[in-house]
């Protein structure tokens, strides 16, 4: 399949969902622009919510997104498999973190 | 399992575009191959037929060609998802998410005429509808899929799946797979019994399906604990489960591994739906008869029946008799060179699935427009097709191969031998979005 072919599909596929990819970019924008007004940068101190909720999101984002799949991870079987199921977990944690970090450090302010 | 939960499921594709449009996030990725040159034809085109074939066709053939006329002719008001209807009857989808209007397909200029071809008559350049209108073509194009002969097995009506008597069959609709996948509910809830699963003794369209429906009911029945408390058999006219050597085998030791029965030569003749009583011819013996409490119907099929009383049909000792008259290569009709075949109704080994139209579609265009400008027919069909081969519900394989059963794998990282949660995955969530670029001519 070409590259254009790919994308194609990519796009299609994304369509019904433009709705959550719109709503998951602005719970990643508001936090970031309030936090960065007010000194937020990445390598800021966080939280306790920024420490603990990636890791536990990506433990549980490697259970869940099969069973999300109507699938299970007992058929999580080939090298593939396991690469999208790990890259689909980290990216949710980086996601979980890039919310929560600016979260914490704006709670850590106001305290 | 997913119930369809987001509402944006169900709005109209062309809004979802327009929302896409407005986003202009991936916009530019949606934009056409443009792999054929448009060309200036003032000539009326007919495609009979606005399924997957037809549909792709009406929507490449309208941007390549300029001036052209193009009619369509189809009853259906709605266009069906049909790859999605194995999992609407193993009850992982609603049936609403395989339904669309076919008016949301067509693309604008191209007429629809809202009738049923009664007759083919190349000689003269026209077909004839089922209420007397003529239709006169410079170009046809036949893309009218198959018909499914219920009738040629004695007691079978597609009016009793759903009706309680343990007949199902994912072919005869949406609202009947839906109704199947209720049916093999009751079955479980019985907690015993016998579930028989056919393959017809003709050629069929996605030949993996009574396969998957077999495997995925195996799945249900696992999911109840008490999988040892049903029977399940698997009955071949020919023999084999699949076309592809390594396929063939693979089914035939899960469904040893499985505890599924096979029984070899066996034809599904007639059915006694009030006994649950099914008769199967059997090569070189005498009818055997068996009990069920569950069956899978797959029904034979032909050419539609406009289509075998025509001169657009094999004969009778040619290859494919009762299928469409193409070269397979370039899907042209070697009797009438202005007549042309796309999809299942063509006379070809396999082939007869959305993955191969999608193959069929970019062929067509480019040898269609190459023959309107006198040139040589540069684009040759390899045979590609495609089967999501689903082993269970939630794993998959990629089954993808051309004439001759060679492997034609579309992606070098996905082992095609392999079951694969990934393959579940664009099974589940990527190939109907690609169906629908695949209707716009978009790939």
């Amino acid at each position: 399949m070409t590259i254009t072919g790919t994308l194609t599909v990519l796009w299609y596929s994304a369509q019904p969902w433009l709705w959550l990819i719109a709503l998951m970019v602005v719970l990643f924008l508001v936090p970031q622009v309030i936090a960065r007004l007010k000194g937020y940068h990445f390598s800021a101190k966080g939280g306790k919510g920024s420490k603990y909720f990636p890791p536990l999101i990506f433990i549980l984002s490697i259970f869940l997104v099969p069973l999300h799949t109507d699938s299970t991870l007992a058929y999580v079987n080939t090298w593939v498999d396991w690469i999208a199921l790990l890259g689909a977990s980290f990216g949710l944690a980086l996601y979980a973190w890039l919310v929560f970090h600016p979260i914490c450090y704006l709670r850590n302010h106001k305290a | 399992m997913s119930k369809n939960p987001f509402p944006f499921e169900t709005v109209s594709r062309r809004n979802l575009l327009k929302l896409g449009a407005a986003t202009g996030v991936l916009g530019p990725l949606a934009l056409g191959t443009g792999s054929v040159q448009a060309v200036n034809a003032r000539i009326h085109v007919v495609i009979v037929g606005a399924g997957a074939g037809g549909t792709s066709m009406a929507n490449r053939l309208s941007q390549v060609l300029n001036g052209a006329k193009i009619t369509i002719v189809d009853t259906r008001e709605q266009h069906y998802y049909q790859p999605g209807w194995t999992l609407v009857a193993s009850g992982v989808w609603e049936k609403s998410k395989t339904v669309t209007s076919t008016a949301d397909w067509l693309p604008s200029g191209v007429d629809w005429v809202k009738g049923k071809v009664a007759e083919y008559d190349p000689d003269n350049n026209r077909v004839i509808l089922e209420d007397g209108q003529q239709l006169g073509y410079d170009q046809l194009i036949v893309a009218t899929g198959l018909q499914l002969r219920y009738e040629w097995i004695e007691g079978m009506d597609t009016r009793l799946i759903g009706q309680g008597k343990g007949v199902g069959s994912v072919y005869a609709g949406v609202d009947e797979a839906a109704k199947t996948s209720e049916e093999i509910d009751q079955w479980i809830a019985s907690s015993q019994g016998k579930g028989l699963f056919n393959l017809p003794p003709t050629a069929l369209k996605c030949a993996g399906a009574p396969l998957k429906m077999t495997f995925t009911t195996l799945s249900r029945l696992e999911a109840s604990g008490q999988r040892e408390a049903y029977d399940v058999e698997f009955m071949t006219p020919s023999g084999r489960l699949f076309g592809v050597d390594f396929y063939n085998q693979f089914v035939k030791q899960r469904f040893e591994e499985q505890g599924v029965t096979r029984n070899d030569h066996w034809t599904l003749k007639s059915l006694d739906s009030d006994a649950k009583r099914a008769t199967y011819s059997v090569e070189g013996g005498p009818d055997q008869v068996k009990d069920y409490d569950f069956i899978h119907v797959v029904p034979p099929m032909t050419a539609p029946d406009s289509l075998l009383n025509s001169p657009l049909v094999n004969q009778e000792g040619e290859s494919f008799a009762t299928w469409m008259k193409v070269d397979r290569e370039t899907l042209q009709n070697p009797d009438y060179p202005n007549v042309w075949g796309i999809g299942d109704v063509m006379g070809m080994p396999s082939n007869k699935t959305a993955a191969s139209v999608k193959m069929q579609a970019k062929v067509l265009e480019q040898n269609f427009v190459a023959h309107l400008q006198e040139r040589p027919l540069p684009a040759k069909h390899n045979g590609y097709t495609s089967c999501p081969l689903i082993t269970s519900i939630g794993k998959a394989m990629l089954v993808e191969f051309g004439w001759n059963g060679e492997l034609l794998p579309s992606f070098s990282f996905i082992d095609p031998k392999e079951e694969s949660w990934t393959v579940w995955v664009m099974k589940e969530r990527m190939l109907r979005p690609a169906y629908y670029a695949m209707l716009e001519g978009q790939i």
